[in-house]
């Protein structure tokens, strides 16, 4: 105890180099930085150093056995120009728009669902949560059967309803939406912070308002959406940072087929940045390109949170 | 007391960095006695790692065989410090952009080191490891593809079950024959499919004469006519009953290649292109043995009768590292896996083509007629093999896209081949410099 409050203190004081700490003190902070190092040495190592060293690829024609040939802001230059950089972009925004507000919408109303005090409560949480523990790799196998277009369940129930079903994988028009469904499927730890933060959304707010007459809908609308509004804020800032980065789904998707196929409509970003660095040994493009990424990441985020000043209560 | 926690936290702290790699590099080990080979294939890994066994066996040193490596893994090790001594590589098409980068050697040396014969590996398998003079790879076992035919739906077609088309202009004709089309519009039998599982507009522009390389790789020739000709002939495939039809039907059976349910065996697609593999004990032979076909080399167009007995051939080649740690140890095993006896073991047991002549003659591969036919299209004078360039990959991903446009959706083969011209022979130019 008598230790813990004077590693409290150390922090309150000013860092002093020259100050003179008793020997206890010195001895603490070494235990302290031990303790650090392993996580601080990790970090310098496996993302500071990756970090950097992409950034000044970026710049470079990078051939790993040979020396770097500086090509100052050529591989920026040549994303303007290049047909396969906008399509992955365009494909990535697809995503970004269309995926993540269904997927927030969707499993905010899942949630509301399960919220409700019916009797099995508990097994349709589970139900709903399951998929999400369902590894990628096997779940999106599992979705290119389910919407083979010969025999899968999806075409066949649309069959029975006398709908005919698209080619949900070769169909360029198609292959998106496969993917955003296959994502909302998995969408169950997104369900879950919401159930959090609906139970944390107060009873007495509720209760008054239905005293005054307020109906189901109004309840909804004017209590339970601003309150969960930092949880929205959330989901959508992290959903969003996840399809930007979409890979691991689009990678296996393609079936027996080549990389972004159908047409180039699952060439994402990271999946073009993939095939360009460690395919077409293009590595200091594809540094570029992970930087490009990351500002455009960066600068939505930044757009959202300035955005959501409008929208997202915090109470308290 | 404190002392000793200070003690037993630096040692706790000390042994997580170890056990985390953050710990720095240890100690330089002595060299171990022990090889490394990476496959980028192999559905079997435990028989190649026997093969190996033998090997180490007589030269007293352990081998170590992992596959099937994934492509990912490839390229940090070939730039990394440790890599494998060597290592075999499912095609061609990467081996010169990895020599442009310097991560693999040039062979010579290693040829004169181990004593390779190489007038013992067949013309067209060897000539798809060349670079000019120099010598790339070395082709183990390779692939070459023909016509395979339902000779049951032939009959009840109308046609003679014994004689398949003698012209790609009369294949198309039995095709048509051959499928069956629904009541309600959807495919209930096809005759031929020319993507199925995969495309093979290597082997379909090389029957009429051309292909997206001129020989020797220096120019690209993607809008050529006999590749105008090639996606022409196919996409008519998809045309006839609706591109989205033949889509549906085709991808319906995408995942089945090796299972019962592939459309050829259950007598749903009457015609393919494949393999010699399929003649094997692991595909038609397990999967569906009943199974009454017939093998033929594809057959010509009609205007290029000298393509008649020839084929495309590619397949597995085997690399030296340029980090490989001791280069005669690497010289000295690819040898030892190039030797007749070696390829024959291997290629046997996969039902794939030996590279080496001598292996050619093993009773494994004469024995069975239908694979005979291959053997014979590999040596044939007419075969050609895939030409590669630095830019192969790049360039094979550009070209899938364009074939699925012509095929899948109906694009004119003219326009995205000229465009895929446009594109790439300036790419090109720049790799070669």
């Amino acid at each position: 105890m008598a230790e813990l409050l004077e590693i409290k203190d150390l922090t309150k004081k000013k860092w002093d180099f020259k100050a003179k700490w008793s020997r206890r003190t010195r001895q603490n902070f070494w235990i302290g930085v031990l303790f650090l190092a392993p996580w601080f040495i990790g970090f310098i190592l496996f993302t500071f150093y990756p970090l950097a060293a992409s950034f000044v690829y970026s710049f470079s024609e990078y051939h790993s056995r040979k020396p770097l040939i500086w090509v100052g802001l050529e591989n920026y230059q040549t994303m303007f120009t290049d047909k396969l950089f906008w399509t992955s972009l365009w494909n990535t925004l697809y995503m970004v728009i269309f995926a993540v507000p269904i997927t927030l919408l969707t499993s905010f109303l899942c949630a509301v669902l399960l919220n409700l005090k019916v009797t099995g409560q508990s097994i349709y949480r589970v139900i709903y949560f399951l998929p999400s523990i369902v590894p990628t790799v096997a779940s999106t196998l599992l979705w290119l059967w389910i919407l083979n277009p010969q025999a899968g369940v999806m075409n066949t129930l649309l069959g029975h309803l006398g709908i005919n079903g698209p080619n949900w994988l070769s169909d360029p028009t198609w292959s998106k939406p496969s993917l955003i469904l296959l994502g909302m499927w998995g969408m169950g730890s997104t369900i879950v912070i919401y159930l959090s933060g609906l139970q944390d959304v107060p009873v007495s707010l509720l209760e008054a308002a239905e005293l005054d007459g307020a109906n189901w809908w109004q309840r909804l609308r004017y209590i339970t959406i601003p309150m969960v509004s930092p949880i929205t804020l959330f989901n959508l800032i992290t959903g969003m940072i996840f399809m930007f980065q979409y890979f691991a789904q689009a990678y296996i998707f393609r079936g027996t087929q080549g990389l972004g196929s159908p047409l180039n409509s699952t060439l994402f970003y990271s999946v073009y940045l993939f095939q360009t660095g460690f395919q077409y040994l293009k590595i200091g493009y594809a540094s570029a390109m992970a930087w490009v990424l990351f500002i455009i990441i960066l600068v939505c985020t930044i757009l959202m949170l300035k955005v959501s000043d409008r929208f997202t209560y915090y109470a308290g | 007391m404190k002392n000793n926690l200070f003690k037993v936290l630096t040692l706790i702290v000390l042994t997580s960095m170890l056990l985390t790699g953050c710990g720095g590099q240890p100690a330089a080990a002595p060299a171990p006695k022990e090889l490394n080979v990476w496959i980028t294939w192999g559905d079997n890994p435990q028989q190649l790692q026997e093969l190996f066994d033998k090997y180490g066996k007589v030269n007293n040193i352990k081998v170590i065989v992992t596959a099937p490596v994934e492509d990912d893994k490839v390229l940090p090790a070939l730039t990394g410090s440790e890599p494998p001594d060597i290592l075999i590589l499912g095609g061609g098409d990467l081996v010169k952009s990895y020599a442009k980068e310097g991560l693999v050697v040039e062979l010579s040396d290693a040829i004169k080191t181990g004593g390779i014969d190489l007038s013992d590996i067949f013309d067209a398998p060897l000539s798809q490891c060349k670079d000019g003079d120099k010598i790339l790879c070395l082709p183990w076992g390779t692939d070459i593809y023909a016509l395979y035919w339902n000779k049951d739906l032939f009959e009840a077609a109308g046609l003679d079950p014994n004689t398949p088309p003698e012209t790609l202009e009369q294949m198309a004709e039995y095709a048509d024959k051959l499928t069956k089309v629904g009541g309600d519009g959807k495919l209930e039998q096809i005759g031929f499919i020319p993507d199925q599982a995969w495309g093979h507009t290597d082997l379909y522009s090389h029957m009429f004469g051309g292909f997206w390389y001129n020989n020797d790789g220096t120019q690209v020739t993607a809008n050529s006519q006999p590749m105008i000709d090639a996606l022409t002939w196919q996409q008519q495939f998809f045309k006839k009953y609706g591109f989205d039809n033949v889509l549906a039907f085709s991808t319906g059976f995408g995942d089945q290649y090796m299972s019962p349910d592939y459309p050829f065996y259950t007598g749903k697609l009457a015609m393919m292109v494949d393999g010699e593999w399929q003649t094997g004990p692991n595909f038609i032979a397990k999967f569906k043995p009943e199974l009454n076909y017939g093998v033929a080399p594809l057959p010509p167009p009609a205007n290029h009768p000298e393509s008649a007995n020839s084929g495309m051939v590619a397949g597995t080649v085997a690399v030296i590292p340029a980090n490989a740690q001791n280069q005669d140890a690497s010289a000295k095993l690819l040898a030892w896996m190039m030797s007749p006896e070696i390829v024959a073991e291997e290629m046997c047991f996969n039902a794939n083509l030996p590279t080496s002549k001598k292996a050619a003659q093993d009773k494994c591969f004469t024995d069975n007629p239908k694979f005979k036919i291959f053997v014979d299209l590999m040596g044939s004078p007419g075969s050609s093999y895939v030409v590669t360039t630095p830019i192969s990959l790049e360039f094979n991903d550009a070209y899938s896209l364009a074939e699925e446009k012509i095929l899948h959706t109906g694009a004119d083969p003219k326009t995205e081949l000229d465009q895929l011209q446009n594109d790439f022979a300036p790419k090109l130019e720049e790799a070669l410099k």
